[in-house]
């Protein structure tokens, strides 16, 4: 799954774009015109056949599939909201929902300042930091199963890697994913270790941009280090914060792959995520139409929080 | 939106290195400020010191996993020794003669390699028409487009599954590769990158009798070039490393994908460690061969996109 | 890359003039060589070779059918069966398991398979497999679940071998006394899962559902004291989830490593635990009120969109009745075979360790049969087993997970 959609810093130019107005083109001919619409109809249909048929399509049928019972192997049959209630009902909605707010509440922080650290330290004329750049950002582009199983190994609990070494300092470690409530705490670990390096480039890249000018006043001015980061720095970066805060968000409430892979959603369901539940739902427990109603409900809650946020930034982010 | 300094700052790393990136943290340069440079010489060292700790830490997983997939017999009681009494390269040949990850990689290959270049393509035309086709309802139609950004592929597992099953492309590499033809963020990415190219190129053009298509194919992209390695690199991966899908909709081992053979792996053989983390250094190798290539083009890349 | 694009796409056609080829010509009788496709978890972790054994008897006699082998690990296999049936990619012939039979046949997955040669099976086992009088599935083994013991460790701890006649007291005494965590060693292990807690229910005089089978009924003093022997044994006698208990092969990993005096699971381990440097041997499962083993049976059936239903019938058949089968099952100890011949299963009782095979035929004097629900049975399984390891977790008292269960099952069974 790509990562990296850049959402929110565009929202704005949908309400104003920089392009001129269509209103412009008025006055051509009728021929030109008709030229011109096939020329826009050329560039933007390789496009949207695809999203409207993969992602705008199956999204309306979700809704209507939700409004049925169906194990996908026998016709559907028409349940009204009935899925909607059941799932209400089921104490796990809460729980899958509970788990991965759990995981966005435990992988942000650590991501963000591990990212952060990493790319203050990036930044400055240190030897090496290609390498170290690379070095970093190379989880980013290992698949999540080989994550998952890699972790899983060093996190083994009677052998792994992680618990010998512990054990050699006189600590009896955990049992890590095997252990209810040290499951969701590993897929976190994990999930951090792999995504810092992208947050690293992505905190990176905002902070080349920012105007030299302003560290120089700061330091006329006699601020610090730690001064200069606190307000000029962090201020500045908070475009890129805000986008890492977005997108993680959004990424983190259709955390799947490192669960499948890590603890399955268990031990006992006590790892599992929203979108675990929905692959359960249809896959193991034949029920399409509560997995397409707990689908609905996920986008809404996305929706809701991207919107809130969008909303929020005007307090705290600085476009400059 | 970025600025050239940014893009220069990154591309140039040991021209640039003393310059501007320098002072972000607060490091003076020498010339102005020499009374403290002992101290800040220590602290220089010491944060090489711990940004080397830190790499070592970050990079011990995949050492772990190179020594354990050269162990033979990895994992049947304890964990392997850091340096194996007798390494071997078993595990690698049973991968490839015992299971069929020869075929696996030429899966996962085919999918990435297709997809990256689709997205390509509908990325660059969408991006030029966002651009540069200024037309009724723009505004709508990309902000539309955006929203799928929030609509992730397991949400719609159900009704592409179906509809996938109605088109009788379940279990084929066509049904694998269709909802990943177009993605918001490719799009976005480049059509960004475009409206960063100078106006003037495409009058100049236009003057010359250059029509939209020519102007795309011989000014627009050719000026693109980071932005598209930053896709090439995004779209490989997301493809490569891609697994919901791939497990639900490629049912025949033949047509199996890397993660997915990888996932599998695991059930089958619970104990041979070994050959698991063969096949993980086996899957991250193409990977990474992708990114030494387009390394110096990914922050750049993200740079232009305007997420600063 | 166009080219494979176009490749790419022409191949998607041929798939859909195949399939739509097949629908058009259903069954028809295999003239050339065919290949039919067989996906399985019995024999995985052990047993490959086994089954490899059958296929190359059965293609030697059959010489125009090739029988190609998808093995997948049991707690995969459900949910890829359930995706092949969706997406209409069955294999030709699957395993299937006696509680979720049921439900598939209700839904039109399994194909009538003809059989010539009904004597041959115990005739409880085919009858578990038809309904309205037409057979959809055939048994393909049965086995049960007894109780492994370590004897040197029972010999080091001075504690008399378990017998027939143990209950849940002598086992719990014994247990005890085993445990030596100081070492390493534990005493006992059980997994806490649905599986063990219905036939615990049963050997505590419970019933898991109610009459109507709409219901549940364990949240009941049997049901909770059940409950309870399962998970006071975790932290006391048996190794705690934190330790990694539950996790896949742990506890016979325990076994093997000679860490483990006694280890409740089913006959189907006996090839895994056969190279091990001590001596070991089985007995029937204590009881508490009633004596009550687990007994499960897998069977196979014949997808109803196969395009060769009649090869694949042939296979199925073979695999489940064939000389070859049950030879290779009664000597590899792989279960045992759903014959009705009396006589080839007596030469099980000779077939090397464990000692005592009798007690595999003795557990079958009193069996649980696992419950079975019409609708919603692995989800009503997957709760059970959460629901407890909540409580072995310490996460909930037992009454707590019991009622939570009950709860839920019946929104998931009812109506």
């Amino acid at each position: 799954m790509t990562t990296i959609p850049a959402v929110l810093p565009a929202v704005d130019e949908v309400v104003q774009p920089n392009a001129p107005r269509p209103s412009a083109r008025r006055g051509r001919s009728r021929r030109a015109r008709v030229t011109y619409a096939l020329t826009v109809l050329a560039f933007i249909l390789p496009s949207a056949i695809p999203l409207a048929m993969f992602t705008l399509g199956p999204m309306v049928a979700a809704a209507w599939v939700s409004l049925h019972e169906w194990n996908l192997l026998a016709p559907m049959t028409w349940v009204g909201l009935d899925n909607y209630r059941s799932l209400l009902a089921d104490p796990r909605t809460g729980d899958v929902f509970l788990h991965t707010i759990y995981y966005i509440a435990g992988y942000l922080p650590l991501v963000y300042i591990g990212g952060l650290t990493l790319a203050l330290a990036l930044n400055t004329a240190l030897k090496g930091r290609s390498l170290l750049r690379g070095v970093y950002f190379l989880p980013v582009i290992t698949s999540w199963i080989v994550v998952a199983l890699v972790w899983r190994w060093l996190l083994n609990p009677s052998n792994g890697i992680v618990n010998t070494v512990l054990e050699a300092f006189g600590i009896a470690g955990p049992g890590w994913w095997s252990d209810p409530a040290w499951a969701m705490p590993s897929i976190i670990l994990a999930s951090a270790w792999k995504d810092i390096g992208f947050v690293m480039v992505i905190l990176l890249a905002g902070l080349q941009a920012i105007n030299q000018d302003l560290y120089d006043a700061a330091k006329v001015d006699g601020a610090g280090w730690w001064r200069r980061l606190v307000s000029v720095t962090l201020p500045l970066l908070s475009p890129s914060t805000f986008f890492v805060v977005v997108i993680s968000l959004i990424n983190g409430f259709q955390v799947f792959d490192q669960v499948y892979a890590m603890t399955g959603g268990g031990p006992g369901g006590a790892s599992q995520v929203v979108v675990q539940q929905i692959y359960d739902l249809t896959f193991r427990y034949g029920k399409a139409g509560e997995a397409s109603a707990l689908s609905w409900l996920l986008f809404a809650v996305v929706l809701f929080v991207t919107v809130i946020q969008i909303r929020g930034q005007k307090r705290w982010v600085n476009y400059g | 939106m970025a600025d050239a300094t940014m893009a220069d700052a990154t591309t140039t790393d040991a021209t640039t290195a003393d310059a501007t990136p320098v002072r972000s943290v607060g490091r003076p340069s020498l010339k102005r400020d020499t009374r403290s440079g002992t101290r800040r010489t220590v602290g220089f060292v010491l944060l090489h010191v711990v940004m080397i700790i830190g790499a070592l830490l970050m990079f011990f997983p995949f050492l772990w996993t190179i020594i354990t997939s050269i162990s033979p017999g990895a994992g049947l009681t304890l964990a392997p020794a850091l340096f194996p009494d007798n390494p071997s390269l078993a595990a690698y040949l049973q991968l490839f003669t015992e299971r069929p990850f020869g075929q696996v990689m030429v899966n996962s290959l085919l999918l990435a390699v297709i997809t990256t270049v689709v997205q390509l393509f509908t990325s660059a035309t969408a991006g030029y028409a966002f651009s540069r086709l200024p037309f009724r309802g723009q505004g709508v139609v990309f902000a539309i487009y955006l929203a799928t950004m929030m609509i992730p592929l397991q949400v719609l597992i159900v009704p592409l599954f179906s509809e996938l099953k109605a088109f009788g492309l379940l279990n084929t590499y066509l049904g694998a590769l269709l909802p990943t033809f177009a993605t918001a963020f490719g799009i976005f990415l480049l059509r960004q990158a475009i409206n960063q190219v100078p106006r003037e190129l495409d009058e100049a053009a236009t003057i010359d009798g250059a029509g939209h298509f020519r102007i795309f194919w011989t000014i627009i992209l050719p000026n693109i070039r980071p932005a598209l390695a930053t896709l090439v690199v995004f779209a490989f991966m997301g493809s490569w490393n891609s697994f919901l899908w791939p497990l639900v909709v490629l049912r025949s081992p033949e047509l199996q994908t890397l993660p997915v053979a990888l996932a599998g792996l695991v059930g089958q053989y619970t104990t041979q460690w070994d050959v698991v983390m063969a096949g993980s250094v086996v899957s991250v190798l193409p990977m990474l061969a992708l990114y030494i290539f387009a390394q110096k083009y990914i922050i750049q890349g993200v740079a232009s996109s305007g997420i600063k | 890359m166009n080219r494979k694009l176009v490749a790419t796409a022409g191949l998607a056609a041929c798939a859909a003039l195949v399939m739509s080829g097949c629908a058009a010509t259903p069954s028809a009788a295999p003239a050339g060589p065919v290949t039919i496709t067989y996906s399985n978890f019995i024999s995985n972790d052990g047993n490959e070779d086994n089954l490899s054994k059958i296929v190359d008897a059965f293609e030697k006699e059959n010489k125009n059918i090739t029988v190609d082998v998808k093995t997948l690990p049991y707690g995969d296999y459900g949910t890829a069966l359930q995706t092949d049936l969706a997406a209409g990619t069955a294999a030709d012939v699957f395993d299937i398991e006696y509680s979720n039979y049921a439900s598939y046949q209700a839904n039109g997955v399994l194909a009538e398979i003809p059989v010539d040669n009904a004597d041959a099976y115990r005739g409880t086992l085919l009858d578990a497999y038809a309904t309205d009088g037409k057979q959809y599935a055939l048994p393909s083994s049965f086995s049960d679940v007894v109780l492994y013991y370590n004897a040197d460790l029972f010999d080091a701890a001075g504690v008399d071998y378990p017998t027939n006649d143990w209950t849940w007291e002598d086992e719990k005494a014994a247990a005890l006394k085993l445990t030596d965590k100081a070492k390493g060693v534990w005493g006992d292990h059980q997994p806490v899962s649905f599986y063990e807690y219905y036939k615990a229910l049963a050997q505590n005089g419970g019933d898991f559902l109610a009459k109507d089978g709409k219901s549940v009924a364990f949240n009941s003093p049997e049901g909770i004291e059940a409950a309870k022997w399962l998970v006071e044994k975790s932290g006391t006698v048996m190794p705690t989830i934190e330790q990694g208990q539950g996790t896949a092969d742990f506890d016979t990993n325990l076994f093997k490593d000679g860490k483990l005096a006694m280890l409740h699971t089913g006959i189907w381990v006996f090839g895994a635990v056969a190279d091990v440097p001590f001596t070991w041997d089985i007995a029937v499962e204590p009881g508490n009120t009633d004596k009550a083993s687990a007994v499960f049976s897998n069977a196979v059936g014949v997808s109803a969109t196969s395009k060769h239903t009649e090869a694949a019938a042939k296979w199925a058949e073979f695999l489940t009745s064939s000389d070859t089968m049950v030879q290779t099952r009664l000597d590899a100890g792989w279960e045992l075979p759903p014959i009705s011949d009396e006589d080839a299963l007596a030469t099980y009782l000779d077939k090397g360790a464990p000692a005592n095979r009798k007690a595999v035929f003795d557990s079958l004097d009193g069996i649980a049969l696992p419950p079975v629900v019409a609708k919603g049975q692995t989800e009503m399984q997957d709760i059970t087993g959460e629901e407890l390891v909540e409580a072995q977790a310490g996460r909930k008292t037992v009454e707590e997970a019991l009622k939570s269960a009950e709860k839920r099952i019946n929104a998931v069974i009812g109506g």
